[in-house]
């Protein structure tokens, strides 16, 4: 069963189209939702948690309905969303047990999985104060808890690393890994940051202004690409100049060229050119594909005209 | 572990120390629970229970302060007794459960002015809300839940000088039990009169505060909402007195606080004090206006929620 579908999935904010027209077939696993800030992520959380109608097309999730199965869904769903929905002065036990409940786990299951999960997103003696207190990172951990503490089997987390420095961000994300991995639950990322998608996720979603853009594994944006880049501290102009003239399609980046691998005796005709002209070499590398490169409106994975 | 704990443990068990994660395959309750949950936390909540002791002052200086004189009267209930008993001696000067609302009443609705927007503001503010949306809880179920909890705190509130006055009252008589048996007849309306008042403050209070996040806006919309619909109607109903209107003291069947006092003292039998009324309006018809005015609060809350982006 399909984890998430959606069927030309629209919806307007008055002449604003924040979802066009998206159709999505999600399988379970570690699923990154990429795309710029207003491209339409938060949007399809929130109709997938039946936080919005849409405004025309379907979208379900574990085969269930958003629009008419919305409590279903919500009992096997945790979200977490991007802002900050913590009240200050209560502490982390409290406030998730209170969640727990709210999700329907009598008092004791409630109390005994709030422990559980605040240990398991790395919150100890702390979690008994009051959240107002907390640094950021902190925040986030207390967050997740709440949205993992009713053993969801869908996580939905918008933004998840906001706000962290580099070392909460590695924490957060080796913590979503572990719950997608470990635990299987599947995880819906949405994210800008596409490093962070690439570190963690096994599944990669782009939209861009509320179309789809790519949906593939993460692996084939990243395979090896057939451009050798040559790196060389001068001369890079007459280096592009002379392999042109050997009859390989060249284009000139600052230091680098970069070369269409279209034989294998590209690498030779590369080594005697060096040679030739005796030009200072850094490095000659094939280039690999970024993600980067989707969101480019030049020619995608590092193509040469 | 015991065998009848609802966790069970996905991986082979690891270290002592790290259980790993458990998955939850236990009970889950309904939607009822979920109201019964957020009901009992909105409680605890308006009395500041869980929450830093700033919290707790002011629902307990002001419950205190509403009861402070029901209290003196049963401290000195023995005085007062023997200097009602002299001939010729008034006892108009003493709280009756009847007048204890209309001479104190104030009080009430500084606690709603400051606890109605503790109960709902905060969820807003802070941008709670969407955790609840997207759980087993509705909207409206969010909604009366939050309105259960403030009703029930200020049943609470009116109903203790009710009891303390209950108690010097029996005090006072020679015959304990013969005293009971016959003063609980006199107190009982105070409990359906006080259900309504509670029911009626609670929702105009929560209805207005739903729409501001900020504590102090609230607070504001109350005083304000409450003293121009005592204002206007006495400001028309003046007018009207000179004009020769007969419709115009009816405008005070939409002022809360003349309505909700009306409506207490129709369970005493009674009509309203003519030093605060004086118009044609019945204490029956201050029922009607009460128990409407409630409604359409509870209902405005109900839309607000339904209406609210999360």
């Amino acid at each position: 069963m399909a984890l998430i579908e959606t069927a030309s999935l629209s919806k307007y904010y008055g002449s604003v189209k924040a979802l066009d027209g998206l159709d999505l077939h999600v399988e379970p696993g570690i699923i990154g939702l990429v795309g710029a800030n207003g491209a339409g992520k938060s949007t399809l959380l929130k109709i997938l948690l039946g936080l919005l109608t849409p405004t025309s097309g379907r979208a379900s999730v574990l085969g269930m309905d958003s629009v008419t199965q919305t409590r279903a869904i919500r009992q096997v769903v945790g979200y977490m969303p991007e802002h900050d929905c913590l009240p200050p002065d209560v502490g982390a036990t409290e406030f998730v047990t209170h969640m727990a409940r709210i999700s329907g786990l009598p008092r004791t299951a409630a109390r005994e999985r709030t422990a559980e999960v605040l240990r398991h997103v790395g919150l100890y003696e702390e979690r008994y104060r009051q959240i107002g207190g907390y640094s950021t990172g902190m925040k986030q951990r207390v967050k997740l808890a709440q949205a993992l503490v009713h053993d969801p089997k869908l996580l939905l987390l918008d933004e998840p690393t906001n706000g962290l420095d580099p070392t909460g961000r590695d924490e957060m994300l080796d913590l979503i890994k572990r719950t997608g991995t470990d635990f299987g639950i599947t995880v819906v990322v949405a994210s800008h940051l596409l490093g962070e998608i690439e570190q963690v996720c096994s599944f990669l979603l782009a939209i861009d202004a509320g179309r789809l853009l790519r949906a593939a594994p993460i692996s084939t944006f990243t395979q090896r690409t057939p451009v050798l880049a040559v790196e060389v501290e001068e001369g890079a102009d007459r280096l592009a100049a002379a392999l042109t003239a050997r009859g390989a399609r060249t284009q000139q980046n600052g230091a680098r060229v970069l070369i269409a691998l279209d034989s294998e005796a590209l690498y030779d005709s590369v080594r005697d050119v060096v040679a030739d002209l005796a030009l200072p070499l850094v490095r000659i590398q094939q280039e690999r594909g970024r993600l980067e490169d989707l969101f480019r409106d030049a020619a995608p994975a590092g193509g040469i005209q | 572990m015991t065998a009848a704990s609802p966790v069970t443990t996905a991986t082979p068990a690891g270290s002592i120390y790290d259980l790993g994660y458990r998955h939850y395959e236990g009970k889950r309750n309904g939607r009822v629970y979920a109201m019964w949950s957020l009901f009992v936390e909105s409680f605890r909540g308006v009395w500041g229970f869980g929450r830093p002791m700033t919290a707790k002052a002011a629902p307990f200086i002001l419950l205190a302060l509403y009861a402070f004189a029901a209290f003196i009267q049963l401290a000195f209930s023995s005085i007062i007794f023997q200097s009602i008993s002299q001939p010729g001696a008034s006892t108009e000067g003493l709280f009756t459960y009847a007048n204890y609302y209309s001479r104190l009443g104030i009080l009430v609705l500084f606690f709603c002015v400051a606890q109605a927007p503790e109960v709902v503001c905060r969820d807003q503010r802070y941008q709670v809300l969407p955790l609840y949306f997207t759980r087993a809880m509705g909207r409206i179920e969010y909604a009366l839940a939050r309105l259960a909890a403030l009703v029930l705190a200020l049943f609470l509130v009116l109903l203790l000088p009710v009891v303390a006055l209950f108690v010097g009252d029996v005090l006072m008589k020679p015959d304990t039990f013969q005293a009971i048996g016959s003063e609980w007849p006199q107190a009982l309306p105070s409990v359906p009169g006080d259900a309504l008042v509670a029911l009626g403050m609670a929702s105009l209070s929560l209805a207005i505060s739903s729409f501001s996040p900020r504590r102090a806006y609230s607070a504001i919309g109350i005083v304000a909402y409450v003293l121009l619909m005592e204002a206007i109607p006495a400001a028309i109903n003046s007018v009207g007195e000179t004009a020769g209107w007969t419709w115009s003291d009816k405008l005070f069947a939409f002022s809360p606080i003349t309505s909700l006092e009306g409506a207490l003292s129709w369970f005493f039998g009674r009509s309203l004090d003519p030093e605060s009324f004086t118009g044609t309006l019945t204490s029956g018809n201050f029922v009607v206006a009460a128990i409407a005015g409630a409604a359409v609060a509870t209902a405005v809350l109900c839309f607000r929620y339904r209406r609210m982006s999360a």
